[in-house]
């Protein structure tokens, strides 16, 4: 009853960006209930995290975040209205004692599970030349990691989750000299162990990042950090592009994989009476696009943009452009739901000349999506 | 012709126009239809006479050519047998030929010619046990580049291919085949380590993407009390399968009995020269040990002498008993 009434204050104080106030010093258990009371901004964390889970998800989230057994999920009613579920999820929650790190745990797998949610940033970590083989120690790399960035500012939340393919997923919350962390602003790092790359979600906290960069590149051993001009929502087709798996069809003396036959659209069957007028060059179209783009699934990015600092060029004499002496600047960004497929079909669909520009073909091969072109 | 009559005599140009238009119409159909009749008939039949010649020659000519071609064929019989048999030949060759381009393969470094190069397929195995391929498609131009490739990004291919893939192509496959194999041996190690011997893991086991770390905790015996140790495997040279550096080290901060310790030093022994999962395997052979033991303090205690060294036999059934004492 205490802790029920203690929340509803809490819920009526807090506003909802509110930094982290000092502490609640939970009075020390009597022996009586065996629930020890939850400090109010946890509590308020839980809540808000289980609360942003969708019910169709909220089992399988509940179930890998493993906290929570399954007798004790078995005595929440699931049918009853989300604000009540959630309720009896954050009791539950108290009465296993659950933690910062607990709360931390869970909302890295919620943002597991809704990647797309967040814009992810690449990094290229480099070694210096003759550096020894990498003997990659996780728990190494994660005290190291976590050291750095304790030694540097005093309040901050590092959290960690293993993930596949020896691959870690970490969550920080900053803080600031004066301030407790910010819950609700973590920044994410998804790190595959023994590669350079390491990827980020944008955090709106910029001025971190230069901490972040380093902590990252002392812990994995390497020498510098530079920031990729590749940037997009989706995580797997960032590390496809980067690891370059994105082209994964071979030809070989057992069975070609995943090659397919080059359909023309042009069907055997159709009536005879009717002639492609151009078919030489729709196939020549076909054929060049698929020497460019292949025929595997594209990665997906949503964008690419191109800023131009090139003087004007005119095929006419004169003009009052052409006499200008500066460089012209100019911002061109396509944008598209699946931008590399769209590119794919353009040269088919007869809207642009076969072979694309290599500006807009380069993209996944040189790990880029934001260009500057000034003159030679 | 009473009413014709009266036409002339109403309009006399008018009737005199359409009557003498009539009559000339009538005139020039009476004319045609003589002059057409016989020239129809007559062409009519000089037609028919010619398609008849026609359709004999062509007849007599049928038949000759098939008269030919039976007299061909009888001549040519046998040799059509041959040439089939022969195309059976052919297509049989072909099919081993298959047969032995994709048994290629099992070489570990294989290839197969695209239209701008060659895909290198290097399959990986360990201990008889055929384990992943990996693909690199390399372009045939003045500088040899890679296309695409499944290689995966912790395996330093970018390092290798500056080294060697312009000076020295077959060195460069092969350095990469090293890699790869030996990568693929590790992971394999690794992943029976986990899968078979879980009973002895305490915890999990640790390692990285290029397998060449392992750190876990295991028991002698599944059950019972024991000693957990750890293990620390590294494995500094990356075309190997076998660790550089082992430490095993008890859990507890007290100090070990000496019968563990030797143990332990010989567990170390086993995991620097045997694979993996075969050293959880004599490890598991060697949970008997613990007998061993107590026999061994027993004769210390008896004896009042020690400590005593036994060592065992290959076949595991002999001990030796051999004291540090002078007396025996």
């Amino acid at each position: 009853m205490k802790v029920k009434s203690q929340r509803e204050v809490a819920q009526s104080c807090l506003t909802p960006a509110a930094p982290w106030t000092a502490a609640h010093q939970a009075p020390p258990s009597m022996g009586f209930s065996s629930a020890k009371e939850m400090d109010e901004t946890l509590a308020e964390f839980f809540r808000r995290t289980i609360l942003k889970i969708p019910m169709t998800e909220m089992m399988t989230i509940l179930k890998t975040w493993n906290f929570l057994s399954e007798n004790q999920l078995q005595t929440v009613n699931f049918r009853q209205r989300k604000e009540s579920i959630v309720q009896d999820l954050v009791l539950l929650c108290e009465e296993n004692h659950a933690s910062l790190n607990d709360a931390a745990h869970l909302d890295i797998i919620y943002t597991q599970f809704h990647r797309h949610q967040k814009i992810w940033d690449v990094f290229q970590m480099s070694k210096a030349p003759g550096d020894d083989i990498d003997l990659f120690d996780m728990e190494q790399f994660k005290s190291s990691f976590k050291k750095i960035l304790q030694r540097a500012l005093k309040n901050v939340t590092v959290s960690f989750r293993d993930a596949e393919e020896n691959s870690v997923w970490i969550r920080i919350a900053w803080g600031t000299q004066y301030k407790k962390p910010n819950q609700y602003k973590p920044a994410y790092v998804v790190y595959y162990s023994q590669t350079p790359y390491a990827f980020t979600s944008s955090s709106r906290l910029k001025s971190n990042l230069p901490l972040l960069g380093q902590a990252l590149t002392v812990a994995s051993k390497h020498h510098q950090i530079v920031k990729m001009d590749l940037r997009s929502r989706y995580l797997d087709s960032l590390k496809a592009i980067v690891f370059k798996q994105y082209n994964q069809s071979f030809e070989t003396h057992n069975c070609t994989t995943s090659l397919q036959e080059g359909s023309l659209g042009l069907d055997i069957n159709m009536d005879s009476r009717i002639i492609h007028e151009n078919k030489v060059e729709k196939e020549r179209v076909q054929r060049v696009t698929q020497e460019i783009f292949g025929d595997y699934p594209q990665p997906r990015l949503e964008f690419a943009q191109y800023k131009l600092e090139t003087k004007f060029k005119s095929d006419l004499n004169g003009g009052i452009l052409a006499e200008r002496e500066e460089p012209l600047r100019c911002l061109v960004k396509f944008s598209s739901p699946h931008l590399l497929e769209a590119l794919k079909s353009l040269a088919p669909a007869g809207i642009a000349d076969a072979p694309l520009s290599p500006l807009l073909t380069c993209i996944p091969n040189k790990g880029k999506n934001y260009f500057k072109i000034r003159d030679k | 012709m009473e009413l014709a009559n009266t036409l002339r005599q109403d309009g006399e140009s008018r009737g005199g126009v359409l009557a003498h238009l009539e009559r000339l119409e009538t005139q020039v159909s009476k004319s045609r239809k003589k002059l057409e009749e016989p020239q129809n008939a007559q062409a009519l039949e000089a037609r028919i006479h010619e398609l008849k010649r026609l359709r004999d020659k062509l007849r007599a000519e049928v038949k000759q050519r098939q008269a030919r071609v039976k007299a061909s064929t009888a001549n040519v019989e046998p040799d059509q047998i041959l040439e089939i048999s022969e195309q059976e030949i052919l297509e049989r060759k072909q099919e081993n030929m298959k047969a032995i381009l994709q048994a290629y393969r099992f070489t570990g470094i294989s290839g197969k010619l695209t239209s701008r190069g060659v895909c290198v397929c290097i399959s990986t195995a360990f201990e008889g046990n055929l384990l992943d391929s990996y693909f690199v498609d390399l372009v045939m131009e003045k500088p040899l580049w890679i296309h695409h490739h499944s290689v995966p990004v912790f395996i330093p291919l970018e390092e290798i291919s500056a080294k060697y893939l312009q000076t020295n192509t077959r060195h460069f496959l092969f350095v990469l085949w090293e890699y790869l194999n030996a990568y693929s041996g590790r992971k394999y190690q690794a992943d029976r380590l986990q899968s078979d011997f879980a009973a002895f893991l305490v915890g999990p086991l640790q390692r990285n993407s290029l397998c060449n770390l392992l750190s876990f905790t295991y028991k002698v015996k599944p059950e019972g009390q024991s000693f957990p140790f750890c293990a620390r495997l590294l494995y500094k040279d990356l075309t190997t399968t076998l660790p550089t550096d082992v430490t095993v080290t008890s859990q507890g901060t007290e100090a070990l009995p000496s019968t563990w310790e030797e143990q332990r030093a010989a567990h170390e022994n086993l995991f620097f020269t045997k694979p993996l999962h075969q050293v959880k395997g004599n490890i598991a052979l060697s949970a008997p040990m613990t007998k061993v033991m107590g026999f061994q303090k027993n004769l210390s205690r008896l004896s009042g002498q020690g400590p005593f060294h036994l060592t065992r036999t290959t076949d595991k059934q002999v001990f030796r008993v051999k004291s540090t004492a002078s007396r025996f």
